[in-house]
């Protein structure tokens, strides 16, 4: 009996996950993906015929961080723009007068953005395989996949909180560059606290931001650009993005389920 | 058919007085945009801290740092023009060579930039500024920046025409420990420069270590040592002679 039920609750879901992913997959994502692999190579191209020496590796890193900040850009827009069509159609109240639990929405909405991460990654795959040794390209596809799925995780509970897409894209942007520039920020607070000599608002500045700190993803969970520049321990630097890539999509599920499951919706 | 054309007498003098002034105007117009442009050259302005840019880099130090290295690399083309070397400040390009190399210490970029590319200016301060930074990057990582002392040698002995600071520079190439790699022209770059100050004896007591410690075992070095060692003993009976006379 249990096992029964369990498979229509995982058939649900899966039923789900197709429908939202329909929302997704249309001609002009793939013409988008075309046109910002098309932009990528002219930028690229540019640069190596600017550089005198290292001009391949440098139009190989760079091309991979072009595609990498457009696919999380792209896939920020996708998510949100498709979640934020179901609070304006209302189609979440029509999906939960169905015998379906919001648990089961939220873990379709992560399958699509696991598929949907795979789909953006595929294009750097084919073309780091082109330039760089088949290790690289793997790790640089895994990492990449990894750090959209991040992206991707963010920006679905900005939508869920902020329900409107210019506000859900400018706060999930907002956390990833803030954990990227984090080193920098920490560095300038930092900096602020010894040129204030320990002046107290400076100071309590500092704690905060360390505090935030906390709550942000560390630079280990994005795709480390460095590899194609000098030997890493492709391994060890993926083990460690995956453990805390693993870490901080299970806080951001579980914080996706509180707020979804605090939602009142009328139809 | 051509038309017949009247006498530039023909031409009232009002009309030719404003198309004197209208020549004269665009002439001074065209020099006032010459010099305006001259004016707008940006200078470069001193660098931050390596560590900032790091944090900057949102994660990517390595190309980042290429970036900036490309950057410094175009200073020299603004609006279109090049820049005469002699208008930049090398003091201040010096500082930026130095935090790139602190940036990305694995990276020949910024010494080959110095090296090749700043080493261009025809200003004697400005090269020796160059050469002594070269000198400096070049210590802290010898077996990466072997090759633009050795080019910066040759500069200080060519361009700069001082033979003692490229006496010193070969010196440090010759005195790098037997680990680091690097073709054997490079260390013997000493001695070329010792028998064009004439101070054979030097030279000739250098190439006989060097053929006494069994270091070189390549036949061509071998022969190309001897070959010297013969001519600047050749020479410096030569010169020997004279002196007694």
């Amino acid at each position: 009996m249990i096992n029964v039920l369990n498979t229509h609750l995982y058939a649900q879901t899966i039923t789900l996950f197709r429908y939202f992913m329909l929302g997704i997959l249309n001609r002009r994502l793939f013409g988008l993906l075309s046109v910002l692999l098309v932009v990528a190579f002219l930028v690229s191209g540019f640069v190596y015929e600017l550089a005198i020496i290292n001009s391949r590796e440098i139009a190989i890193a760079l091309l991979a961080d072009f595609l990498r900040y457009s696919m999380a850009l792209l896939i920020l827009l996708l998510i949100t723009s498709n979640i934020a069509e179901d609070f304006e159609n209302r189609q979440f109240g029509r999906l939960l007068t169905m015998p379906i639990s919001r648990w089961q929405y939220v873990t379709a909405q992560v399958l699509v953005v696991s598929a949907t991460s795979i789909i953006l990654v595929l294009p750097a795959f084919l073309v780091s395989i082109y330039f760089v040794s088949v290790e690289i390209a793997i790790y640089w596809t895994v990492a990449l996949w990894l750090e959209l799925l991040l992206v991707g995780l963010i920006g679905f509970l900005a939508i869920l909180s902020l329900e409107k897409v210019p506000l859900a894209v400018f706060l999930a942007l907002a956390i990833y560059v803030l954990s990227k520039l984090s080193v920098l920020i920490s560095q300038m607070l930092a900096e602020s606290v010894r040129l204030s000599d320990g002046e107290l608002a400076n100071r309590f500045a500092a704690s905060v931001f360390a505090g935030i700190l906390h709550l942000l993803p560390g630079l280990e969970s994005f795709a480390q650009n460095d590899v194609f520049f000098e030997k890493l321990e492709l391994i060890s630097v993926l083990g460690t993005q995956f453990q805390t890539v693993f870490i901080y999509a299970i806080f951001i599920i579980m914080a996706c389920l509180v707020d979804f499951y605090r939602k009142e919706f009328n139809l | 058919m051509r038309r017949s054309e009247r006498p530039l007498t023909q031409v009232p003098r009002p009309i030719l007085l404003g198309f004197a002034i209208g020549l004269f105007l665009q002439i001074l117009n065209h020099q006032n945009l010459d010099n305006k442009s001259d004016f707008n050259f940006k200078p470069l302005a001193e660098p931050h801290r390596a560590k900032i840019y790091e944090g900057m880099s949102m994660g990517s130090y390595q190309l980042f740092s290429y970036l900036l290295t490309m950057r410094l690399q175009l200073h020299d083309n603004q609006v279109g023009r090049h820049i005469p070397y002699n208008k930049i400040n090398y003091s201040v390009l010096v500082e930026w060579l130095e935090m790139l190399n602190a940036l990305n210490a694995d990276s020949e970029y910024p010494m080959m930039l110095a090296s090749r590319v700043y080493s261009q200016t025809r200003d004697k301060e400005q090269l020796r500024i160059l050469l002594t930074h070269i000198d400096r990057i070049f210590k802290s990582n010898p077996q990466i920046h072997w090759r633009r002392q050795a080019e910066a040698t040759v500069i200080a002995k060519h361009q700069l025409g001082d033979k003692k600071l490229a006496l010193h520079m070969a010196t440090s190439l010759k005195e790098l420990p037997g680990f680091i790699e690097m073709p054997h022209w490079a260390r013997d770059m000493q001695f070329l420069l010792l028998a064009d100050l004439n101070e054979y004896e030097s030279a000739i007591a250098i190439i006989q270590a060097l053929l006494q410690s069994g270091s070189i075992s390549d036949p061509d070095e071998l022969r190309f040592l001897q070959e010297k060692l013969l001519s600047f003993q050749q020479k410096l009976s030569k010169s020997q002679q004279i002196e007694s006379q």
